[in-house]
């Protein structure tokens, strides 16, 4: 393909051989761990499906208590192709988070967060925080019974903070308890808010990583590594890797569409054996933990307050973890981030099996 | 009078004007924003009117629901026949309970609660029985109201 005129246009306008020379001098550094950063890619990946399939269903998704269950019905059994992309987007979501999750552990645990790239590790956190509740608010959508218990535990729980949770409850709620107006505002959260939100931190997060360039490992010593071109090399791979991402996502929405439970109905109990998405179960176990009454206190508060401080510090990590800001081996932080892991695989699963 | 020098220089002066505009013009507006974004809720009943005709012969040890404000409510025939009503969410996360009739227990899904006939909370994670009501019967309406709320109904 050689377009001369083209080129020629570009080249007038803008600084076409400045920009090939920039995407040139992109260095990746080879090693054996490099295969951690293609979870990043792979999650971005990811969020574009989601971002494409969502916009396929907005076409025909209707949020209001009467017409929504309905209308996703009528998406997966009338619409051309409309199971496939509804279970693809399912499907998407569950991956996205998924991969959130590895590539989280795995900036953790190489500490890739140190400095200068405590930002880069910021905005990834907040992105995950609004994924989780992109896949909270994505759920109620469906507004059958399952999903409609399971607002009422995550916004109740919330509910249960001090000080400020009737107010995080009450504006997640837009009501009293969990109905129409809940449905409405999670569905503004969405499809407008939380997506503007997301393009926004992530080209945040792109962008620090450009600057910063790929971290190190520091069990890799100081000493300089090989580096390969981005384009084409590692471009290539990451694109190939999508390519095998693709084909499991399609596999498992093909193979594995998701189930619609009956329509949610404010009188009726929940199903027997409801359990929330698996990103939620590390959460639901830590709360079975706690009795409903410690030393005359509500249980349930001080589990939400010990959750919300051990997430806090999780949070902060890269600015409590000195030893490997100054460049040194932080052993300390590698057993935090293992405790951190073993428990949430341990809960997860146990969750799981319960 | 006139001072030989100033208190501060001009710089801070206009410095100061123009952050504390930009400070109340975004505080202002964001405060507005949350307003908006926050809704003015409604409020539980303090009681509901039912019809009594469907609340007639009910079989024993069953459970008939009415809604109570966006939540539900239960009508309970108990296996003496005696009756209660009380509020069918759970305690722990609200999340809506069933009756057992098998085990005379109700019971919570989410969470696996348990409470007894008489909504005391006996096993799980729930910290509170289930909050009962109070009947009362008035011409061919059925009251249900929270304890110690005085009903007033609106003259017909």
């Amino acid at each position: 393909m050689n377009y001369p005129r083209l080129k020629d246009w570009l080249d007038e306008r803008y600084d076409w051989e400045g920009i090939k020379r920039l995407a040139k001098s992109k260095l990746i550094p080879e090693h054996r761990y490099d295969l951690w950063y293609y979870t990043g890619g792979i999650t971005l990946f990811l969020f574009i499906l989601q971002f494409v399939t969502g916009m396929l269903m907005s076409l025909y998704y209707v949020p209001h208590i009467d017409f929504a269950h309905k209308s996703i019905i009528e998406i997966v059994t009338k619409l051309n192709m409309g199971w496939f992309f509804r279970s693809l987007h399912h499907w998407g979501a569950q991956l996205c988070i998924a991969f959130l999750f590895i590539h989280l552990f795995g900036t953790l645990l190489l500490k890739s967060y140190r400095k200068p790239r405590e930002m880069v590790w910021v905005s990834g956190f907040i992105l995950l925080g609004i994924s989780i509740f992109f896949g909270l608010s994505g759920y109620l959508l469906l507004w059958d019974e399952s999903d409609f218990a399971a607002t009422r535990v995550a916004t109740g729980g919330a509910g249960a903070f001090p000080v400020i949770g009737w107010f995080i409850k009450a504006f997640l709620r837009g009501s009293m308890d969990v109905t129409g107006d809940t449905l409405l505002r999670f569905y503004a959260f969405h499809v407008a808010i939380l997506p503007i939100l997301t393009l926004g931190l992530i080209g945040v997060h792109i962008l620090l990583v450009q600057y910063h360039g790929m971290s190190v490992p520091l069990s890799l010593g100081t000493e300089k590594q090989k580096e390969v071109p981005f384009f084409p090399n590692v471009f290539y791979k990451d694109l190939s890797i999508w390519l095998v991402v693709m084909g499991v996502l399609v596999t498992l929405a093909v193979l594995l569409p998701p189930e619609i439970a009956p329509k949610a109905d404010p009188l009726a109990p929940p199903p027997e054996n409801i359990k929330p998405e698996w990103y939620f179960l590390f959460l639901l176990q830590t709360l079975k933990l706690f009795p409903g009454e410690i030393l005359g206190l509500n249980g349930e508060t001080i589990a939400i307050l010990l959750v919300a401080c051990a997430i806090l510090f999780f949070f902060l990590i890269p600015f409590f973890d000195k030893k490997s800001s100054r460049g040194e081996k932080s052993p300390l932080f590698t057993w935090i981030g293992v405790i951190y892991l073993l428990y949430f695989l341990t809960m997860t699963v146990v969750g799981f099996l319960s | 009078m006139k001072l030989n020098y100033s208190l501060i220089t001009r710089r801070t002066f206009l410095n100061t004007l123009f952050g504390g505009w930009l400070v109340a013009f975004f505080s202002g507006t964001f405060y507005a924003l949350l307003r908006f974004a926050f809704p003015t809720l409604g409020k539980e009943p303090d009681f509901v009117v039912l019809n009594k005709k469907d609340f007639l012969n009910l079989a024993n040890n069953t459970i008939k629901r009415f809604p109570w404000g966006g939540t539900v409510g239960l009508y309970f025939t108990k296996a003496d026949g005696s009756v209660i009503a009380l509020k069918g969410v759970c305690s722990h996360m609200e999340c809506n309970v069933d009756y057992k009739p098998a085990e005379k227990r109700f019971y919570c899904a989410c969470h696996q609660g348990w409470f007894d006939e008489n909504g005391k909370n006996i096993s799980g994670p729930p910290p509170k029985p289930l909050e009962i009501f109070v009947i009362s019967a008035v011409g061919a309406k059925l009251i249900i109201a929270k304890k110690g709320v005085k009903v007033e109904l609106p003259k017909a």
